[in-house]
């Protein structure tokens, strides 16, 4: 007994434990090797020939066993291939020597190769231990989202989970790894990167312009959906999770990504929707706009435009717009006109606008292994046809209509892009898609040399700067929580767009006060960094 | 076909089993090694080894060398795999086990006397049963009936839950007993009506009430009894071994459909009536749902897998407790963190050999009775054994049956082997001229011994 205790406790027992362990393999091996070899022995020749049909059952029997093992081979050899096994392993296992706990999980990196998120190993009272890490904090913090045994994945985290922790080969050469990980039992498996389509530098101005405000801006390249900036303000910082961020209602809704899910009356920026979709239909007609409003029943409120409003403010008189085109109304942003105009066009027009403009659903933006990221299109209620005073307003972006900073980027877009909608996409590599044609190339055309009129010349052109070229589309939302939604939604240059956004800023008045000036700061950012000719 | 029958002198007799002999000996060699790593890891959980501690892997070495001797010395006839095959689970077991503490104690308790006892029993029914002798207990079909629905009744009037299973007084599981007591009643029951319950009549064929009535009122009321109990996986392996009994007696694959057929409607009433059933699918389907509750034990287990890898760590290296009570029905997750992949591919070939032997001597035993019996032993080995692997990896929900001879458990360890005694008995072929009928009783009493 003395002899065994000494040997168990002395040095050499390690090897010798592994000698052991692989000769009680072989053993194993071993007979089943001889069981084989005397087959011709064991025969049960003094019984009768084997009866027909059980052949068949001890095949299936095999068959059974067979199959447990690939079934419990995609658990024991690639777990790492299903992410709420790893969360639960990591965080209710208590086998230090489990390797879910040391999965070098693959960073998260900008398109310039700014690393977003990286795993590092943190010292801590039980020995080192694998941390997530965020070098730039709250500023990417919706769309690379987190990731934490306890609160789950969320953001590209989520989307990518399974590629992040190294279970998603798809090349011989990851595969490779994944066999060698295997058979070597690595106890640190690593896991493969993601590139995202973000630019790192875009996105952080775009967060400090915003700073204390709530907000959202949106910037991607119209032909191919590449997604520069997603940025959503309040933000919350990923390096620090914990939960009182899910359990406390936050009147901030800090969690919320508002670029791709926070629903907002579009106001104005809407009417290059209506403008789409007149020009579509042949409209070139003028329509006379009183200057005191219109109104579709006398029982309603009049519509009128922000001249007016002004004008009393100063105690004069606005003489109106008189009758106008297409063009002057955009440009000077009539609610009289547009009102009218939709109404012109009637619910039906609406209704299959909406439809086409993919109003009422989602898109998906980051489409990982198992799961995807999405960005809301909007919420359009279907207006009943007897309502009219309903489509005149849906028809200024204001009463029933709901959209989202992504989804007006979009639509920014498809104008750039001669009406064609690319799907947005984050992970670089992606093949770019096209979601919708959103009008005709004319149209679209048409559009473009009006929206660069309006930084010109229209409610736009405070922002105007010499060899940018920014065309665009401001909105001034009312919204029944405070102070107007200040929206600006365009791209850059008019004539060749190579950028598209969508900037709104939570109660910041005037679009062209507030969100115009962070559309233009961003936009010459871009020049310098090459994303604009 | 038939050889000369036994042979005459102890050299010869000696020589005839060599096979058995030398495959059971690198079986002990292979366990000796795994259990010299099992003690090496008693001090490294502080705790020092003792001289009591040497004597479960002496018992297991000395009863199977046992039975060998007995075999050898009564010129045994029958198959020569079969006890080295049982000798490497029963090890495996004993190594597991002993891994979880089940030996732990520091006296000499029932747990050291399980194993050697189950070896001898199977031993001793082989012997007793063997030449032919196993063909009494088809005279016995309606004791093997009337045993079954009491042992069921028993348990139901007196049994204890404990952890979602039925006990009978202290422990002891008397319901493992119908693995036997079932399959001995149908085989008997249809060696004596094959010809009538072949017979199959109708435009859509189906059987004859006439003869089928009485073992289909058995059924019911047996694994209705049994569901009440909540037992599912005891009425999913008896059900299927007693349907793959008639398909074998009949040649009538039609059984196995209307059986399917019947175990669907079964399986829908079961999920619709008991919210037992209805969790246990929802955890298998979604074991996330409910991480530290109901999915708990088997997302422990598959930690443990994952962590033991394609290599395992080693006895000895993991921690296989952290998986609650996994020396019962997870045993088998235990096996495969420590032995990693390869080590439960190894167990499995060996359970897989056993089987397809099972089955083997099912198809080639020389009486209609034998071929049935060894059928549904063989059945009830395979299911159960389907059943808990199947379970475990979370290939299928969790019956919350044993694994044979791994897990922990006395009853169901002595009437495994029991059931493979009675095979092997029957893997001895039938004497040259067929002896008269002995006592029905004998078996009673070894049943009954069985299950207490």
């Amino acid at each position: 007994m003395d002899l065994l205790n000494t040997l168990f406790q002395s040095a050499p027992w390690g090897p010798l434990r592994i000698g052991l362990h692989v000769v009680f393999l072989l053993a194993a091996v071993y007979v089943l090797k001889q069981a084989l070899d005397l087959r011709a022995v064991t025969a049960l020749k003094h019984l009768a020939k084997p009866r027909a049909g059980f052949g068949i059952a001890a095949v299936l029997v095999l068959v059974g066993f067979g199959a447990v093992l690939v079934h419990q081979a995609t658990w024991q050899l690639f777990g790492t291939t299903r992410p709420a096994f790893v969360a639960f392993m990591q965080l209710h296992d208590r086998r230090q020597f489990n390797p879910a706990h040391w999965i070098q999980r693959g960073r998260i990196l900008g398109a310039a190769g700014t690393v977003l998120a990286e795993t590092r190993a943190v010292q801590t009272s039980q020995g080192v231990a694998a941390q997530r890490y965020y070098p730039f904090g709250p500023d990417f913090a919706h769309v690379v989202g987190y990731a934490d045994p306890r609160f789950g994945a969320s953001g590209i985290e989520a989307a990518a989970n399974v590629q992040l922790n190294g279970g998603n080969p798809d090349s011989w050469q990851d595969w490779g790894e994944i066999g060698r990980q295997v058979l070597t039992q690595a106890k640190r498996p690593k896991g493969s990167d993601v590139t995202l389509t973000l630019d790192a530098a875009l996105q952080r101005l775009a967060m400090e312009r915003l700073g204390d405000r709530a907000g959202a801006v949106v910037v991607l390249r119209p032909q191919d959906g590449a997604v520069r900036v997603l940025a959503s303000s309040p933000s919350f910082d990923p390096n620090h999770i914990d939960a009182d961020m899910f359990l406390r209602a936050d009147p901030r809704a800090r969690l919320l990504n508002r670029a791709t899910a926070g629903l907002y009356p579009p106001g104005s920026t809407f009417k290059v929707v209506v403008a789409a979709e007149a020009l579509d239909r042949g409209f070139s007609g003028r329509i006379d706009c009183p200057a005191d409003g219109w109104t579709t029943s006398g029982r309603y409120r009049k519509i009128r435009d922000h001249e007016y409003y002004e004008a009393r403010r100063a105690g004069r008189t606005w003489r109106g717009h008189g009758r106008i085109g297409l063009d002057t109304g955009l440009i000077e942003s009539s609610n009289v006109f547009f009102a009218q105009l939709g109404v012109y066009l009637g619910h039906d027009a609406f209704r299959a606008t909406t439809k086409r403009f993919l109003f009422n659903g989602r898109i998906s933006i980051g489409a990982g292994h198992s799961r995807q990221q999405f960005m809301r299109t909007g919420r359009i209620p279907r207006i009943a046809t007897s309502d009219r005073y309903g489509l005149a307003q849906a028809s200024i972006g204001q009463g029933k209509v709901l959209a989202t900073p992504a989804q007006m980027a979009l639509i920014a877009a498809a104008v750039a892009n001669d009406g064609v909608a690319v799907r947005p996409r984050l992970i670089a590599g992606e093949a770019p898609a096209v979601v919708g044609r959103f009008m005709r190339p004319d149209t679209a055309r048409r559009l473009r040399r009006i929206l660069r009129r309006v930084v010109v010349e229209g409610t736009g052109r405070g922002i105007d700067t010499p060899g940018l070229a920014i065309a665009g589309k401001t909105g001034t939302a009312e919204n029944p929580f405070g102070a107007t939604h200040s929206w600006f939604i365009g791209f850059a240059p008019a004539d060749r767009p190579a950028l598209a956004f969508a900037v709104l800023v939570e109660h910041g008045g005037y679009g062209s006060t507030a969100a115009a000036p962070i559309a233009r700061d961003l936009m010459v950012l871009a020049k310098q960094r090459g994303h604009l000719p | 076909m038939a050889k000369p029958a036994r042979s005459e002198t102890f050299t010869e007799r000696w020589d005839a089993r060599a096979p058995e002999r030398r495959l059971l000996l690198w079986v002990l060699f292979g366990i000796g090694v795994g259990f010299l790593m099992v003690l090496g890891a008693l001090p490294k959980d502080g705790i020092a080894v003792r001289a009591l501690d040497l004597l479960p892997p002496l018992g297991f070495v000395l009863s199977f060398f046992a039975a060998h001797a007995l075999f050898v010395a009564v010129g045994f006839r029958g198959d020569q795999l079969m006890l080295a095959l049982v000798a490497f689970l029963a090890g495996i077991g004993l190594l597991a086990q002993f891994r979880m503490g089940v030996y732990a104690g520091d006296v000499l308790g029932v747990a050291h006397l399980v194993l050697p006892v189950g070896v001898a029993l199977l031993a001793l029914v082989t012997v007793a049963l063997m030449d032919g002798r196993y063909r009494p207990l088809a005279a016995a079909r309606w004791f093997w009936a009337v045993l079954s629905l009491g042992i069921v009744v028993l348990v139901l009037v007196t049994g204890q839950r404990f952890r979602g299973a039925v006990y009978g007084a202290g422990f002891i599981t008397p319901t493992e007993g119908l693995k036997l007591s079932v399959v001995l009643f149908t085989a008997a029951f249809i060696d004596r009506n094959a010809k009538a319950l072949a017979k199959w009549r109708g435009p859509i064929p189906f059987p004859l009430l006439r003869p089928l009535w009485p073992l289909a009122l058995f059924a019911a009321l047996l694994l209705g009894l049994l569901l009440v109990q909540r037992d599912l996986g005891l009425v999913l392996i008896l059900g299927l071994a007693m349907l793959l009994q008639l398909t074998a007696g009949t040649k009538r694959v039609g059984y196995l459909a209307y059986g399917a057929l019947a175990a669907s409607a079964a399986g829908l009433a079961v999920l619709e009536f008991f919210s037992h059933g209805q969790r246990r699918v929802a955890s298998w389907l979604d074991p996330f749902s409910d991480p530290t509750g109901a999915g708990w034990q088997v997302l422990q287990g598959l930690s443990g897998m994952f962590a033991g890898g394609l290599w395992g760590e080693g006895f000895s290296q993991a921690r296989p407790r952290y998986t609650p009570i996994a020396e019962s029905d997870f045993i088998y997750a235990v096996v495969a963190e420590e032995l990693g992949f390869i080590g439960s591919v190894l167990l499995l070939i060996f359970f897989g050999l056993l089987c397809w032997r099972l089955i083997l001597i099912a198809s080639r035993a020389k009486s209609p009775f034998g071929m049935l019996a060894a059928t549904g032993i063989a059945a009830v080995f395979s299911v159960q054994t389907l059943l808990n692997v199947g379970g475990v990896t979370k290939a299928i929900p969790i019956t919350g049956v044993t694994l044979p001879f791994i897990s922990q458990g006395g009853s169901s360890l002595l009437t495994t082997c029991i059931a493979l005694g009675v095979v092997l008995a029957i893997s001895d072929g039938e004497p040259k001229a067929v002896r008269k009928k002995t006592k029905p009783a004998t078996g009673g009493r070894r049943r009954r011994a069985a299950t207490s």
